[in-house]
């Protein structure tokens, strides 16, 4: 009884945790710049992904070989669109800076072909 | 199917458009090629794609300028093809084996069933062995529902297994899909497989393919080390308990040409503190140094020719024991007790496969070991030299293009030989096994796996037998599948070998047969069904084994209190185990895993039918898993519920004696914070401290006769904090 009671314990500050780490993207002062970029393998997919979270203040972040897009979401203040261009050019990809709107065509695009 | 039609449709305007492609994909596993609805085919750097259809074809307009089509499938390896202008494309894709899965963009899923084998088959990546401190092997299973890990003595520091509530040795331990670490090697076995070397663990429950052998019983467990060619070019682990031990594991990878690469793998382990929390006067963990080493090389040519092979070196050192004991002490019994294993193994292997044509290809498998062991159990000494030659030759024959009908047939050969020498008696064991096989899988429709293997093996000793096993999977629905297994395993286990841990007890082993050939029947039905829950998906499982001995070798520590007898079965012994599984990801990114297992495992011992002493009558797992939203932080949490069992009880003991150990919990948990390149985790086993009672028995008079450091239920060791680094560079892609 008493190994149940810690059970739900450490249960309790997991999601306790968790709700306050999903609290935390939802502040404002968030930055989002949108790229298409020439990706031509899974790979490059995966690497540009590991590479990219590691970016300065990066909060959120979408690599999309199927659309060839990135979205890279970051706390203003802590990174530029230069620099994060800047990162994607340095894997060897390019970078071509797009609107968010440009981006949601593109991604519905890739994705509904995939259905 | 319309949308994307129309899609290829506007899209044809920009990119040109002529005649379209048409074709199959399907993947091959283990040998056996099936249908992989749902695959994706694109035109390479474009978004125009399609899907294939629950019968694996697919139909791709042909566009201007782009002549190469990629295939991919979740778990296969993508491949492209280049289009000259054919009507029929017809893809076969590869098992991903690769450490690619490790790092896929979307949460990882450490652990998952294979939908398509027809073996009930868990696969273990990378990410699920990133959860558990993992320095090795048996640490591994910590989040895995069907494998029990637990100490074999108080004093050794060995760990065994037991899957579907039966001992290790039934399971038949694989590395690169061949048979090793048998004999001499079974107790440490475990140990003896870094657990950052690895790349993926498949354990596979119930009578197991033919092709490897007549050894497994209850299931196979394979584990595939890291490949020279994948992508990972440098790792470097550096672990630290709290209690002062330490471990190095390194490895790292050299393309040589497109065609060769090679990687080396080095582990290091030590530890020297003598701890002793319940002081007890005998040291909780052994003193230990281990230091593993391991080159392996690759060369592909391209064109269906491959060779794979290796080379290890091991080298350990145990120490055991009271406190007060030292390894430069006279052995006697006016000083302390103690306990010395020393091991020394070298082993070399090669695997060649070449592709003949499109229906024929071969496989060629071949290891070499030798294992040297020293040891001594207070004033019991028990050495052995050990030397085995395997090799296995398979022919696979896809019968027709869709692979339809498969057969895999071959020939094996064992040559073992093993000198041991216990106290002043020698056992001379020579084991020459020359074997024929057939496997034949039909798969008529991705619904149905049906294979059906046999076997037969000449053996020195024991003569001709046959090793029957068949295998059926069916899809109930699209999501739900039923597999049903039967199949004939059998072993000649080297008695004292195995059971050497039970030197560290007062009563000597009295076994009158140095060679005896366990035999058992192994049946089992599963159920599983993955479905969609708010959009993420759930797995359940439920499954039910039994394993039906008609020869085993019974470990009889109750008849007597003069000797442990080690003896063929005299009438029945069976184990039924029944278990239910539910993954789910509860939330985003949250993953939860339960699972429930009840183990009925009895034994015919001294004339009776009881419960095999010692073992645990259910186990319970709850694991908890959390990443953050780019994965940059991870947490796990595991909690084991260990039901309570019988203990041996020795005839003539006091009517009072304790005849059953309690039920137990054991929790894990760590935390992993992920870097660009590198990343730190920090954790905690055995987090409730709870540790088995008296774990050595007549303390106070090792040398007398009510020793015994073998009447081993639980924890041997307490709550345990733990840190480390994982340093990974990975090489350019492309």
């Amino acid at each position: 009884m008493k190994n149940f009671i810690r059970l739900i314990i450490v249960g309790f500050g997991l999601l306790l945790f968790i709700s306050s780490a999903e609290a935390q993207n939802k502040e404002s002062d968030l930055v989002t710049v949108c790229f298409k970029s020439s990706m031509d393998c899974h790979n490059c997919e995966i690497t540009l992904n590991n590479y990219l979270k590691f970016e300065k203040g990066v909060k959120d972040l979408k690599v999309d070989l199927a659309s060839n897009t990135i979205k890279v979401v970051y706390k203003s203040g802590k990174n530029t669109p230069e620099n994060i261009a800047k990162g994607i050019k340095k894997k060897g990809y390019e970078a071509n800076s797009i609107s968010e709107d440009e981006y949601k065509k593109l991604l519905e695009a890739a994705t509904t072909k995939q259905k | 199917m319309k949308r994307v039609i129309i899609l290829l449709l506007i899209f044809s305007s920009v990119y040109g458009y002529s005649a379209p492609v048409k074709g199959k994909v399907l993947g091959v596993e283990n040998s056996v090629k099936s249908i992989l609805p749902g695959a994706n085919i694109y035109w390479a750097g474009t978004n125009l794609g399609t899907i294939a259809n629950k019968d694996g074809e697919y139909k791709i307009e042909s566009i201007q300028n782009n002549n190469m089509l990629v295939f991919s499938f979740v778990g296969f390896k993508t491949d492209t093809i280049k289009w000259s202008g054919e009507e029929v494309i017809d893809a076969v894709l590869d098992k991903n084996t690769e450490i690619e899965e490790v790092t896929v963009v979307q949460k990882n899923k450490g652990a998952y069933i294979s939908q398509i084998n027809p073996i009930y088959t868990t696969h273990i990546n990378g990410a699920e062995l990133h959860k558990a401190a993992c320095c090795n092997l048996s640490e591994s299973f910590v989040t895995n529902p069907s494998v029990d890990v637990s100490y074999s003595d108080a004093i050794t520091g060995a760990k065994q297994i037991k899957l579907l509530g039966l001992d290790g040795t039934y399971s038949q331990l694989q590395t690169e899909n061949f048979p090793n670490l048998r004999g001499l090697a079974t107790n440490y076995g475990l140990t003896y497989i870094p657990g950052p070397w690895l790349e993926s663990i498949q354990v596979s429950k119930g009578a197991a393919s033919v092709v490897n052998g007549y050894e497994s019983i209850t299931g196979q467990i394979n584990a595939n080390f890291k490949k020279p060619d994948a992508i990972e070019a440098f790792h470097f682990n550096l672990f630290g308990s709290a209690e002062g031990k330490s471990e190095i594991n390194s490895n790292f990878s050299v393309k040589l040409s497109e065609k060769t690469s090679t990687a080396f793998f080095v582990h290091g382990e030590n530890f020297q503190n003598r701890v002793d929390h319940n002081m007890d006067g005998f040291l909780d963990e052994p003193l230990m140094k281990q230091i593993h080493l391991f080159n392996q090389w690759k060369f592909y040519d391209g064109k269906g020719f491959m060779v794979h092979s290796g080379f290890h070196y091991l080298n350990e050192d145990r120490t055991g024991g009271q406190t007060a004991f030292r390894k430069d002490m006279e052995r006697t019994i006016l000083n302390p007790y103690g306990v010395n294993v020393g091991n020394e193994r070298f082993e070399a292997y090669v695997k060649a496969g070449y592709d003949l044509n499109v229906k024929n290809s071969l496989a060629f498998i071949s290891n070499v070991t030798n294992h040297k062991m020293n040891s001594y159990y207070g004033l019991n000494n028990y050495s052995g030299d050990e030397f085995t030659l395997y090799g296995n030759l398979i022919h696979t024959l896809w019968i027709d293009q869709l692979g339809v009908h498969t057969l895999n047939s071959g020939i094996s050969m064992v040559y073992n030989k093993t000198d041991e020498m216990l106290n002043q008696s020698n056992i001379n064991i020579t084991e020459v096994v020359p074997g024929v096989f057939s496997e034949y899988t039909f798969k008529p429709n991705p619904k149905i796996t049906a294979m059906a293997g046999i076997r037969s093996d000449f053996h020195n000793t024991f003569g001709t037998f046959l090793t029957p096993r068949v295998h059926l999977r069916y899809s109930l629905t699209d999501h739900l599948n039923l597999r049903v297994s039967a199949g004939k395993g059998y072993r000649a286990p080297r008695i004292v070998a195995e059971n050497s841990f039970l030197l560290a007890n007062y009563r000597p082993l009295k076994f009158a047969e140095n060679e005896i050939l366990e035999k058992a029947w192994n049946y089992g039905i599963s159920l599983n069904q993955e479905i969609h829950l708010f959009e993420r998906p759930l797995n359940l499982g439920a499954e039910y084994f039994r394993t039906d001995f008609e020869n085993q070798l019974v470990v009889d520590r109750e008849s007597s209190a003069d000797f442990i007898l080690l003896a063929p079965l005299d009438g029945k012994s069976y184990a039924n185990s029944y278990q239910l599984e539910m993954r789910y990801e509860l939330l985003p990114r949250l993953d939860i895993l339960a699972a429930w297992r009840i183990n009925d495992v009895k034994q015919t011992i001294g004339n009776q039918l009881v419960r095999k002493p010692l073992s645990g009558k259910y186990k319970g797992l709850f694991t908890v898993n959390y990443s953050d939203r780019l994965k940059k932080w991870m947490f796990d949490y595991t909690v084991q519920f260990n039901g309570g069992g019988r203990l041996p009880v020795v005839a003539g003991s006091p009517a009072n004696s304790p005849t059953e150990f309690p039920a137990f919990t054991n929790m894990n948990a760590q935390i992993t914070k992920y870097f660009r390149y590198w990343n730190l985790y920090a954790g905690a086993e055995n987090l409730l401290d709870y540790v088995q009672d008296h774990p050595v028995l007549g303390t106070d008079r090792p040398f007398g006769n009510e020793f015994d450091a073998t009447r081993i239920w639980g924890p041997v060791m307490g709550r345990k904090f733990y840190a480390g680094i994982r340093i990974t560079l990975n090489h350019k892609s492309n």
